[in-house]
């Protein structure tokens, strides 16, 4: 049976009531800082995908190559990039953002925002111009028409969400730079994630522990891509 | 009236209308025909307002509208319906698609309310739907999905869209040219239909059939420019222009 070895698992976990609150502490931490980092992305993305999936303007190629640069862009190095804007001396330093969850929702807003913004657009590109069009000429303003395109690329911009929090939710780098993988002296996390905790885990030996985190993680995105994919049959057969 | 005055248009270096002149009045059809590619498309683009003329001036009731701010644009547009060549209708119900021009004249507030309304399932249709849904014989496939239709439903569910919300014009860039004999002739009969209600429509078509019977006024596009615009009848039987002649008689012009 495939569940087993993570059955197996669980009763340690349950007997040790301190490793359940650690690990329950560390999923909450993954999913929230992942989920506002992708919340803030979509926010700022749609709009760009919008306008670039609109109009012709100076520059537009170079703006699309940025994009297409940031999907595969080192996640260390946008950890290391965030490090320095947050670090005392940076421009952000006031802010003592430093080790915070805060620190980690930027840096994964800098890497879900490129898949997430050229996914959409791509989407919002493959909407049918007529459409758009006879949203205009029914009477529609530009927020209208917006509105419709949005509206008919529904399942693309899902898509294009799913990918960004799962490139979020998966990453160890950044996050481990910026964040610190710090507990509470209760053994509460506090800027620990899933992955951070994985890879602390297995080389402290704790080979339990991080089989289970794994597991859980493992499941997370499975379920996102499991969606992502439901998604797009859905969305080919429009 | 809506009219074109001295229109020229091009697209970054092609002209493809020249010093056009041209008018629809309340109660009218007039049909522009032309063969294809001489730019009935674009014509029944500036006319709807969507395309702004590279020269001269579009007018609603004498009142040019380019000049005009976008807000108060907006109002003169949305006295115009438009159909395209294909339905072009949004992923949604026959419903949703029927109202959307009635849905966008509405406050944010009303459109919230009923937003939440159709959520819960509360909102009925409303009658000019149905109204306009009668007009092209689709009553029975108000909550159908706009995706499901044939193509001859869709086009009639795309007329029915462009009327719903009681347009002074309505503009149509041939809209049977993909239809089988009876949906265009239910195209046909609602579009004299809406004639009759006082509106003013324009059709751009390359079926010169449909034109003669339909059409009150007939502008025929030859080239980039009318060569000839005056009453059905007589640009069919009697037309002063060579190449009219020619083409109403079926001789290849180009």
């Amino acid at each position: 049976m495939l569940l087993e070895p993570i059955a197996q698992l669980l009763p340690a976990v349950i007997e040790h009531p301190f490793r359940e609150g650690y690990v329950r502490s560390i999923i909450y931490v993954s999913l929230y800082v992942s989920v506002t980092a992708v919340a803030f992305s979509t926010l700022f993305s749609l709009p760009v995908a919008l306008v670039m999936g609109f109009s012709e303007f100076r520059g537009k190629q170079f703006v699309k190559s940025i994009i297409n640069t940031g999907m595969g862009f080192p996640s260390v190095v946008v950890g290391l990039l965030v490090l320095f804007a947050v670090s005392k001396q940076g421009p952000l330093g006031a802010a003592d953002l430093i080790f915070t969850r805060e620190a980690m929702i930027m840096s994964q807003f800098v890497l879900a925002t490129p898949p997430i913004t050229a996914i959409s657009l791509a989407a919002i590109t493959g909407v049918n111009e007529n459409v758009r069009d006879a949203a205009h000429v029914l009477g529609g303003t530009r927020l209208d028409v917006a509105l419709v395109v949005i509206k008919e690329a529904r399942y693309g911009i899902a898509t294009a969400i799913l990918a960004g929090f799962g490139r979020a939710i998966s990453e160890v780098g950044s996050v481990l730079i910026v964040g610190g993988n710090i507990t509470s002296s209760s053994g509460i996390s506090k800027t620990r994630t899933l992955t951070t905790a994985i890879q602390l885990e297995a080389r402290q030996g704790q080979y339990d522990t991080a089989m289970l985190l794994g597991a859980v993680l493992v499941a997370l995105v499975l379920t996102v891509n499991a969606i992502v994919v439901r998604l797009g049959d859905e969305g080919a057969m429009r | 009236m809506v009219e074109l005055a001295n229109v020229t248009h091009a697209y970054e270096d092609e002209t493809v209308v020249t010093d056009l002149s041209l008018a629809i009045d309340p109660g009218e059809v007039v049909a522009i025909i032309g063969p294809s590619g001489v730019g009935k498309t674009t014509i029944l683009r500036i006319l709807a307002l969507f395309l702004e003329p590279s020269e001269g001036e579009v007018r609603i009731d004498s009142e040019p509208i380019w000049s005009l701010s976008e807000d108060e644009r907006l109002q003169l547009r949305r006295r115009i319906g438009m159909v395209f060549q294909d339905a072009s209708l949004f992923d949604a119900t026959v419903a949703r698609n029927v109202e959307y021009g009635l849905r966008v004249r509405q406050s944010w507030r009303n459109r919230l309310r009923d937003e939440l309304q159709s959520i819960v399932g509360s909102n009925g249709t409303s009658e000019a739907v149905t109204e306009a849904l009668d007009l092209v014989g689709l009553t029975d496939k108000v909550n159908q999905e706009a995706r499901s239709l044939s193509g001859g439903e869709a086009q009639r569910v795309s007329f029915a869209r462009a009327l719903a919300y009681d347009p002074s014009y309505l503009l149509l860039d041939e809209p049977t040219s993909d239809l089988d004999p009876r949906n265009t002739d239910l195209i046909e009969e609602a579009i004299l239909e809406a004639r009759d209600r006082g509106i003013g429509v324009g059709i751009a078509t390359h079926d010169m059939h449909q034109a003669e019977r339909i059409a009150d006024r007939v502008a025929v596009v030859l080239g980039n420019g009318i060569a000839e615009f005056g009453p059905a009848e007589r640009v069919f039987e009697d037309p002063t222009d060579e190449r009219t002649a020619k083409f109403v008689s079926g001789e290849l012009v180009y």
